[in-house]
């Protein structure tokens, strides 16, 4: 905050090394897709790239606001940036939640004739438009079509519930550890950020083996819509999760570094909001997968 | 039973957006209105996950999944 002028970097090379990491990345992705031997090894060289382009990105960020080269503006420029990137979190989980709704309400009922469908059910005989849907087409012969019911479902009361009081808990943990800053109560920051940190990766591990369960089970990505809407929202909430962990573990970091104090601490306000988000969506995920 | 679920989680979000509000202002203003939200949207959400389990038990909500078809 020492310095009135806004902080423009000149001449940062982060930029083009991001370009080069992200096209490795899908030059890679796709050439896995089309079974191209080169194409795995690619695919993680592009990965790498990223990840020693956010390593290297955000230390130099780092580095200037510890620095104290940003002024109010800049502070100010930060929050906006979180709340743009917080609003196409939003906006990509309100698609996929919008994708399971119109299955539910809509579509799925249509197939099975509802509204002015009434011919539905007459071209797809024999389909029952249930929810979860577990009857669903699995091939079409000469005598139509057949119908599988090859999945079990999830248990609602067991890891899902787990899952949720375990992801509850790291909310109630990070709301601790975000009034032990407040408070300059270093010890207990520490204390409680370690808590978030393993109820976090708890919850991953269960998440894994949940996977497990389902897919042993019958239930992929494959499996119709219900498959297919379960393991888009779960998987990209697991991979939010991820991406969480790995975030409040530089926060923690950068506290035992004492880069925060009580005034002054937006990078862990940015992702304990970012936590508390991902908590929301799978509290979401909680009651509309397994619930209503 | 669902209208009070769906109710419970709409408040939920509008705290969680009211503690982003509080994030972009900034400042000590923000930041108080920040944590009072965010304190607001977990206990909201404990007592939701209480209450689900609660009206599980009670039989007053039945959860959404169908034995094995196999």
């Amino acid at each position: 905050m020492s310095n009135e002028k806004y902080y423009v970097p000149h001449g940062t090379y982060w930029p083009i090394i991001g370009s080069i990491g992200i096209s490795t990345l899908f030059v890679g992705f796709a050439n896995q897709m089309h079974d191209v031997s080169w194409g795995w090894p690619v695919m993680v060289l592009g990965f790498a790239i990223i990840a020693f382009m956010m390593f290297g990105w955000l230390g130099t960020v780092v580095n200037e606001s510890v620095g104290g080269i940003y002024n109010a503006q800049v502070d100010k420029s930060f929050r906006w940036g979180m709340s743009w990137f917080i609003f196409s979190e939003v906006m990509f989980f309100a698609a996929f939640f919008g994708a399971l709704l119109y299955a539910r309400v809509l579509s799925v009922p249509w197939l099975g004739g509802a509204d002015n469908n009434i011919f539905t059910p007459e071209l797809w005989e024999g389909f029952k438009a249930t929810w979860p849907l577990i009857s669903t087409p699995s091939e079409v012969g000469q005598n139509g079509v057949t119908w599988s019911t090859n999945f079990k479902l999830v248990d609602t009361w067991g890891l899902p519930a787990i899952n949720t009081a375990l992801l509850l808990t790291s909310g109630v943990t990070i709301t601790y550890a975000h009034h032990a800053l407040r408070a300059g109560h270093r010890n207990a920051l520490i204390a409680w950020m370690l808590a978030t940190i393993a109820l976090g990766v708890v919850f991953l591990g269960f998440q894994i083996t949940e996977y497990g369960h389902a897919y042993h089970d019958g239930l992929k990505l494959t499996s119709g819509i219900y498959g297919s809407t379960f393991y888009l929202l779960t998987g990209f909430h697991g991979f939010h999760v991820t991406v969480g962990v790995i975030m409040l573990t530089v926060i923690l970091y950068r506290i035992q570094k004492g880069h925060f104090d009580s005034d002054n601490h937006f990078a862990f306000e940015g992702v304990a909001w970012y936590w508390h988000f991902v908590d929301v969506v799978w509290l979401g995920l909680f009651i509309f997968v397994y619930w209503l | 039973m669902d209208f009070i679920v769906l109710a419970i989680v709409l408040v939920i979000l509008i705290s969680l957006g009211s503690a982003l509000i509080g994030m972009l202002r900034g400042g000590k203003e923000g930041s108080d209105k920040m944590f009072k939200a965010l304190r607001m949207r977990i206990s909201l959400s404990v007592f939701l996950f209480i209450l689900l389990m609660f009206a599980s038990f009670m039989g007053w909500i039945e959860p959404n999944y169908i034995l094995p078809t196999q």
